[in-house]
């Protein structure tokens, strides 16, 4: 045993609860270590002379006074009892049947919307979220300074949805204004996906004359054909007409007009 | 804080008449070479050659090729006794580095005339317009690259990166080593062909579209009929009729399909090479 045991035991035998192979092993610590030793006898001495002090007895009046108290508090205890009465839903009885009650109610609820409204409401929310993802795509690659991200952009238009409004905006004003022709005719590509709506014709027809670029030209003339717009009868008859376009659009042109008729 | 420079170098031709050929010549340095490097070219009139080379700056070197003259110009005869002091009209050529981007343009006169040769680092994003511009030419890069002209073959050759090119009335002849994935690109021309090499193991989806021309490969181009269904309108119930129209795009597959290259000719043939 170490000293430092030997102290964490001290207690114990000043209090006589060491017994058995404990005690011999501390017996055998002191035995052996002098501060150990002195330690034990100094400290044990002021054990002994405080065993020795007269115990203190509590006098009559404690017990006087103890009694008054627990009379009170019995009094107090019947007095807050009496008003009350119980109801009868605080019954425990009453308590479990409702809560079973209520169990069994929720099990049936949850039953009953499981495999209905719910699914199909996320479905469409989730589509939902799909179709604004590729619009915002979309719409930010139109924006871009590439010509490549830009026809990146447009090929995004394709999986757009063909009733989205701001798509077909953004390569409407693609068709119009984007600097690089190959983005335009791209563009002009993708707008036959949105022909369903009328806007997309008149975009068209609109576009045809603000263009220089005999490419894009054609394929707006192309386009109208495919849409078989009467409307564009005006426009394609100007172009036709135009000793400054191009002869291979003039033709075009002309073509589409026959084609129209 | 961006790192923000400006130079300007407007380069006036003052060539003496004995050395009319003289190439005037200025080198710009990019501000940060380390991060993407750009160059843009805008030209009214001449040619415009681009080339990557070993070196981190861009070299410009004009020159003033007799002959090329604004449309309706014509040159005037010396008086006797005396002789030309130099073309008259200078090209007032403006070069600009801002933001890792060097921009040279004849935009200071719409009777600018010169032919440019640019030498720019390999890895350079490189667009060049030219308005009537007799060429472009841009070889040994890789980046992105646009090149738009009006009167004039577009060639590209030994480049890697992505082309989107357009010539109104001139061939497009283009010859890409490796290709950027996922990156579009786009052909067109009017009236000529469109000759495009392309890597052997290119994924991509091609549109291609010409009204009075032919198409060949010799890559296996899978033309799925299926991809493409007829749009079909039948309005025979309402007392209309039924018609099914077929798009006259060609699209196809070449090793599975990638990002879509598209090819537009009216008056020409489309060509794609494997490499």
């Amino acid at each position: 045993m170490t000293c430092e045991e030997a102290k964490s035991r001290m207690a114990d035998y000043w209090g006589r609860s060491l017994a058995g192979e404990a005690e011999a092993a501390f017996s055998a610590h002191l035995a052996s270590c002098e501060s150990c030793r002195s330690e034990v006898s100094r400290v044990g001495a002021l054990w002994q002379s405080l065993d020795l002090l007269p115990l203190e007895e509590p006098s009559g009046k404690v017990r006087d006074r103890f009694y008054e108290m627990l009379g009170a508090y019995r009094q107090g205890l019947a007095s807050a009892d009496a008003p009350v009465r119980r109801r009868w839903w605080t019954q425990p009885a009453w308590q479990r049947a409702a809560a079973a009650a209520l169990l069994v109610a929720g099990l049936g609820l949850g039953y009953g919307l499981r495999g209905t409204s719910q699914p199909p409401a996320e479905v469409s929310q989730l589509r939902e979220e799909v179709a604004s993802m590729r619009q915002l795509v979309a719409l930010s690659l139109l924006q871009q300074q590439s010509a490549s991200e830009r026809l990146k952009g447009v090929s995004w238009a394709y999986r757009a949805e063909p009733s989205d409004r701001e798509v077909l905006e953004a390569l409407v004003s693609a068709v119009n204004h984007d600097t690089n022709v190959n983005v335009r005719l791209a563009a002009v590509d993708a707008l036959r996906r949105f022909a369903s709506s009328p806007e997309t014709r008149r975009a068209v027809v609109d576009a045809l004359p603000g263009q220089t670029t005999p490419l894009v030209q054609v394929a707006l003339i192309d386009l109208l054909v495919d849409f078989k717009e009467r409307d564009a009868a005006d426009v394609l008859r100007k172009l036709a007409a135009d000793g400054q376009v191009n002869d291979g659009v003039r033709q075009q042109a002309q073509w589409a007009l026959e084609r129209l008729q | 804080m961006r790192k923000f420079a400006l130079w300007t170098f407007a380069v006036a031709w003052l060539a003496p008449a004995a050395l009319p050929q003289d190439p005037q010549r200025v080198t710009v340095a990019f501000s940060d070479p380390a991060r993407p490097k750009k160059l843009v070219v805008d030209m009214s009139f001449g040619s415009v050659s681009v080339h990557g080379y070993g070196g981190q700056e861009v070299i410009v070197e004009t020159s003033n090729r007799a002959g090329i003259r604004a449309p309706g110009r014509r040159e005037a005869e010396p008086p006797p006794g005396m002789h030309r002091i130099g073309p008259s009209t200078a090209p007032g050529l403006e070069i600009t580095e801002e933001n890792n981007t060097v921009r040279i343009s004849s935009a200071r006169s719409p009777f600018a005339q010169a032919d440019v040769t640019i030498q720019v680092p390999v890895q350079t994003s490189v667009t060049v317009n030219a308005m009537r511009g007799n060429s472009i030419s841009i070889d040994n890069i890789n980046g992105e690259i646009e090149a738009n002209n009006l009167n004039g073959q577009v060639t590209i050759t030994n480049v890697s990166g992505s082309v989107v090119a357009h010539s109104m009335n001139g061939k497009i002849l283009a010859s890409l080593n490796s290709v950027t994935p996922e990156k579009p690109m786009s052909f067109s021309t009017m009236n000529g062909d469109i000759d495009v090499t392309l890597p052997a193991s290119i994924k991509a989806n091609v549109r291609l579209k010409t009204d009075r021309g032919d198409m060949f490969t010799d890559f296996d181009i899978k033309t799925d009929s299926a991809a493409q269904p007829p749009q079909v309108e039948d309005n025979r119930k309402k007392g209309g009729r039924y018609r099914a129209r077929f798009d006259r795009t060609t699209i196809g597959t070449i090793n599975g399909g990638g990002p879509e290259i598209q090819f537009t000719t009216f008056n020409g043939n489309i060509l794609i090479r494997k490499k």
